[in-house]
């Protein structure tokens, strides 16, 4: 199909994005000796221009350190630009092993704040709850803390708490790495009905046969910039060469 | 080490045609295709962002009671330890000016006066240091969802609020205790109680703020707050100590001064002047309005780690 002739989902145009890291030693004594403030300034994203089309799904390859994270986090809003227009349908859902849940207290209790937190209602959140724990498959152990989990469980609740609202757009960054095989195939097939659903994907993984089986377009970034963009296969080809 | 093969433009646009678009939006399908995106990180306007805030009323609520349900999950007493926590704390007062030192600094029934003090200023200390460090303990959340991020120090003064539930009990039962019958005053509590929350909630904005740029505030906080504990009459009566009119007045400029003064009036029928009403009023007005809009000038940047 061509991509042109569906509605976007995201369109990005020269979007650069830069994070100042502060080190360790203090800002005074480099002010009073005249020095310039060690603040190092990282470009992560440096002028990427992509369009992505409503119901596409797109692998995002490249090394470490070479922006993937730092791009779709720059499409939920989080992160400033600093430079380039990002444009999106709505606002995408952020989906990374990073998981900001609160260790102590129970599965569930964070299944109910995390949807909350995404807008529900009292009332909605409630309604949604069993359906979302049963997805997790921690069976008894989603009554126990958090901070008893392991980190396969801890993502598969992850998983579930940022999926349960279908999101329009749904960015994942390497969650599904974590995790046995039978969530692993558990939620490809989640992500498969999104985007049946007409849900936009965008995946980022080194895992090439997880994209592969996902999706049919694939980003190269390197260093900030987009090196390839096209088929998976022709792209995943270049990238393994 | 792989070489990067050479940049192709994604398919079927190129940055003069975008220009096209913008300029002409309704340009056929190459306007249409853009229908309906919005720019990411743009400013909420401020009715849009209250009413997002307003949405998340119940996760606002929900987080700082299964804070404090799991705050003392480690005990052996488990949340009774809200209730103690204040107990204890009238008791050591008791024991120390009570039994051991005989001081009352021209102040009647001194254990209600100081605790009413005391409770009072650490409410408001503990509401303005916890909205300060709830933007930069938060950045985990602030990546991974979108929000207004003022429910953080939001949701932080609520749960400081439920848990001076206890203090309120206790601080009460101490002034009952001595003899102060609850009287007409005790409806302004209500009032008071919101005043206290809004200038802790205006004054952590503000700082969280401030912190998340200058991390050195948390390691000023403390002792600001030493310095105002001893400025505003915590320990001793201020219209005992203090017999200049000008002097005198100039308390009113710390909110913390008024606010307490305002307290003991409720509760214990001394006097209060015009300046403290105008100040137990004014101030929490001033820092939520000017905490929240400090607060709402950096929005964008809070998820970048300073």
């Amino acid at each position: 199909m061509n991509a042109r002739a569906r509605p976007l989902a995201v369109r990005c145009t020269d979007v650069e994005v830069r994070y100042t890291i502060r080190s360790h030693r203090p800002l005074l004594r480099d002010l009073l000796r005249g020095n310039p403030p060690d603040i190092t300034t990282v470009h992560a994203v440096r002028g990427v221009t992509l369009d992505v089309a409503v119901g596409e799904s797109i692998g995002v390859v490249g090394p470490n350190g070479s922006g993937k994270t730092t791009l779709l986090q720059a499409m939920t809003g989080v992160l400033p630009l600093a430079g380039g227009e990002l444009l999106v349908r709505s606002l995408p859902t952020f989906l990374g092993v990073k998981a900001a849940l609160r260790p102590r207290m129970t599965g569930r209790a964070n299944i109910r704040i995390g949807l909350l937190a995404q807008g529900l209602t009292r009332d909605e959140a409630e309604a949604q709850l069993p359906a979302v724990a049963d997805f997790t498959d921690l069976g008894p152990a989603v009554d126990l803390p958090m901070e008893t989990y392991s980190s396969g469980m801890r993502a598969r609740l992850h998983f579930a708490i940022a999926t349960a609202l279908t999101p329009e757009i749904l960015l994942v960054d390497e969650a599904l790495a974590v995790g046995d095989r039978t969530f692993r195939e558990k939620s490809a097939r989640r992500l498969a009905e999104h985007r049946a659903a007409a849900g936009t994907v965008l995946l980022v993984s080194h895992n090439l046969g997880e994209i592969r089986r996902s999706c049919e377009r694939t980003v190269w970034l390197h260093e900030g910039h987009i090196v390839a963009d096209g088929p998976t296969e022709e792209v995943l080809r270049a990238y393994e060469a | 080490m792989v070489t990067p093969p050479i940049y192709r433009p994604p398919p079927g646009r190129s940055g003069r045609r975008l220009r096209s678009a913008m300029m002409r939006p309704s340009d056929g399908p190459t306007g249409s295709e853009t229908d309906g995106l919005f720019a990411v990180g743009r400013a909420t306007p401020l009715g849009v962002y209250l009413r997002d805030l307003w949405r998340r009323r119940d996760y606002l609520l929900r987080v700082p009671v299964e804070d404090l349900r799991v705050q003392h999950a480690h005990t052996l007493l488990g949340n009774l330890w809200l209730l103690l926590n204040p107990i204890l704390q009238v008791a050591v007062y008791l024991l120390v000016f009570g039994v051991l030192i005989e001081l009352d600094r021209g102040v009647e029934d001194y254990l209600a006066f100081l605790t009413i003090g005391v409770f009072v200023f650490h409410q408001a200390q503990r509401t303005v240091s916890a909205g300060a460090r709830s933007v930069v303990a938060n950045v985990g959340l602030i990546r991974a969802l979108r929000f207004p991020r003022a429910a953080l120090p939001v949701g932080s003064a609520i749960g400081q609020l439920l848990s001076f539930t206890p203090v309120l009990v206790v601080m009460l039962s101490v002034t009952v205790a001595h003899g102060y019958a609850p009287g007409l005053r005790w409806l302004t509590l209500p009032g008071l109680l919101f005043a206290l929350t809004a200038f802790g909630l205006g004054a952590g904005l503000a700082a969280a703020r401030a912190n998340h740029t200058y991390r050195d505030l948390e390691n000023l906080l403390p002792f600001l707050f030493r310095l105002l504990f001893y400025l505003s009459g915590v320990l001793y009566s201020v219209e005992h100590f203090v017999d200049d009119d000008v002097l005198r007045s100039l308390f009113a400029l710390d909110p913390l001064y008024c606010l307490i003064t305002a307290w003991r009036w409720a509760l214990l029928g001394t006097e209060a002047s015009g300046l403290v009403w105008a100040g137990t009023i004014g101030w929490p007005v001033i820092t939520l309005v000017g905490g929240f809009s400090a607060f709402r000038s950096r929005e964008a940047t809070y998820g970048s780690g300073a």
